[in-house]
């Protein structure tokens, strides 16, 4: 069992090392400059927001004992299309730049998920209420989305989609400054809530009867991944499934105790995005395929792969 | 104030249905309580107020005076530990993993945690379930387990919901054995049941008259009598709304429908 968790995290380690090197050859003038500048920060950036997406992912499921939990299930992703479209489209032409769209998809990530978070440290509800409270808001949000995109001229509407695809391209290391010191922070937060959530393995009446303040590990949880993950999709846009798939992968080859799936989930979460964004660039060289296209495409046969081969085991 | 775990005027509602009304009921250090009633008495939601998971609409529940629902996280852990009438794990976890998240009061390292783990496992008989997957275990493994984690959990008071539910005669007696060593452990023991007859195994027999049976019914408490005494027949009938006939069998009794309840 340790042997197999050493095995995973060398692996994942040696390949978040090489990915910088992985496509195509490194040769002559600019090479420096396409390593240093383009594919590193790069890298870096898939690996930390693979952090924040496999670790809220994993810490989400371990919260509402759901399998199908994700930060996209409390409305945080939602939230973050609504904040950014809602600048694309209603400011259109203006040249502000990605910050604002940052700020905006930010703020609309916090909005959405403390709202959830409100109703989940309220105390009355159970978390399965939770749980449908962010489908429903995710739903409502989406609606108010998709009537700006309806509104909006053709320029806008292609900045909008391409936006919601999810990306990773970089220049330089702005992304990584910025978004490094945010998911450094709300993981560590997550990773001290581990002997909490595995306290609610068994429900969360059993966790509260075992000491654990249930309504504050609800909160700390939503709040902190909603703020990395937040962060995360604020400036890469909407990566698909990785917060789904990576927390069933870990679960499946490496067991579901909660102080092996959050870290692993974590670990995993990086080189899994990383690894997608170096297939994108493999499979349509120049092209810039949005690396959510690929963890999608890639991940949901995997995932599906998987889970029946535990059944049939 | 007094020691222990204490119910004054207690009384539960939801929304407008009271479930529980003016409940009195203190356990001391050492005490072992069985509360029997039919379905639908109002046995869980007691423990549910004892542990704070429930605003009580009167009254208060204190340990050692003050309101458990004001009391830390970790202290009230230390108190109480509860074996809920059912428990359902989905996740693909270790026994001992699981059992170990029952230590979450300690602010210790992991293997001490383990230690002590591994230790409450073998007390309950189930050390050789260690590595297995909870979702794998039968219905009297899992109970052993679950057993375990309130003794991982090492506090002063055990809260058992119909702790030998599903099992089998067998596993009902051995399953009662290992509750009646923890009280005389030391340990004070609150186990709520509708099956009577599995009470006589609480104590040996030479003890049954520190065992207190406390009748509820429709959320009130009808009666508090020990297990040795001459009354508890006719309290029980009362409670059950049903005549019953008494057996003794190795200096125990025993409680069965009379023969006329069964024509």
């Amino acid at each position: 069992m340790n042997a197999r968790i050493l095995a995973v995290t060398i692996v994942c380690l040696l390949w978040l090392v090489a990915a910088p090197f992985a496509g195509a050859a490194l040769e002559g003038e600019g090479s420096r400059f396409i390593l240093v500048q383009l594919r590193l920060p790069r890298m870096l950036v898939g690996a930390i927001v693979g952090v924040s997406l496999g670790l809220t992912g994993a810490a989400y499921q371990a919260l509402f004992d759901n399998p199908l939990a994700t930060p996209s299930t409390v409305g945080t992703t939602a939230g973050a299309a609504l904040g950014a479209l809602a600048v694309l489209v209603l400011l259109p032409g203006e040249q502000m730049g990605l910050p604002i769209v940052f700020v905006a998809a930010f703020a609309g990530a916090l909005a959405v998920t403390f709202a959830i978070a409100a109703v989940a440290s309220s105390g009355r509800a159970s978390i399965n209420d939770v749980l449908l409270a962010g489908i429903a808001i995710t739903l409502a949000t989406g609606a108010v989305t998709t009537g700006l995109q309806f509104q909006a001229d053709m320029a806008a509407t292609f900045e909008a989609v391409r936006w919601s695809l999810g990306h990773l391209t970089q220049v330089g290391y702005r992304g990584v400054m910025m978004l490094g010191p945010v998911v450094a922070v709300c993981s560590i937060v997550l990773l001290l809530q581990v002997r909490a959530l595995e306290s609610m393995l068994g429900g969360e009446q059993r966790a509260h009867a075992q000491g654990v303040d249930v309504r504050r590990t609800r909160t700390i949880c939503l709040a902190f991944g909603a703020i990395g993950v937040g962060a995360c999709v604020a400036w890469c846009g909407p990566i698909a499934f990785v917060g789904l798939i990576v927390p069933h992968m870990v679960r499946l080859g490496l067991g579901a105790t909660r102080r092996v799936l959050l870290p692993m989930s974590a670990l995993v979460g990086a080189s899994f995005l990383v690894l997608c964004d170096s297939l994108a660039r493999w499979v349509l060289p120049g092209q810039d395929l949005p690396v959510g296209v690929v963890t999608a495409t890639l991940g949901a046969p995997l995932l599906v792969f998987l889970v029946t081969r535990r059944t049939r085991a | 104030m007094s020691a222990g775990l204490q119910m004054d005027g207690l009384g539960v509602s939801a929304g407008r249905r009271s479930i529980l009304e003016d409940i009195s009921l203190s356990i001391a250090p050492g005490d072992c309580v069985a509360v029997v009633g039919p379905n639908g008495a109002g046995k869980t939601t007691l423990f549910k107020a004892a542990l704070g998971l429930l605003r009580p609409s009167t009254g208060r529940v204190t340990w050692h005076g003050a309101d458990v629902r004001d009391i830390p996280g970790r202290e009230r852990a230390a108190a109480m530990a509860w074996l809920p009438q059912r428990t359902g794990v989905q996740e693909v976890v270790p026994v001992l993993d699981f059992v170990r998240a029952a230590r979450f009061r300690f602010n210790e390292g992991r293997r001490s945690a383990s230690e002590a783990s591994s230790a409450a496992l073998r007390t309950v008989g189930a050390e050789s379930l260690a590595s297995q997957p909870v979702t794998t275990l039968s219905g009297g493994e899992f109970q052993r387990v679950l057993m375990a984690t309130l003794v991982a959990q090492d506090p002063q008071t055990f809260l058992l919901d119909e702790p030998a539910n599903h099992l089998d005669p067998a596993h009902q007696a051995s399953f009662y054995r290992l509750i009646s060593g923890q009280w005389q452990a030391g340990r004070s023991v609150v186990c709520v049941t509708h099956d009577i007859n599995l009470l006589t195994h609480l104590s040996p027999p030479e003890r049954a008259s520190d065992v207190r049976v406390v009748g509820l019914r429709d959320g009130r408490l009808r009666f508090s009598l020990c297990l040795s005494d001459r009354q508890l027949k006719s309290a029980l009938e009362s409670l059950f709304e049903m005549r019953l006939q008494e057996v003794e069998v190795g200096g125990r009794c025993y409680f069965l429908p009379h023969s006329e309840e069964l024509r």
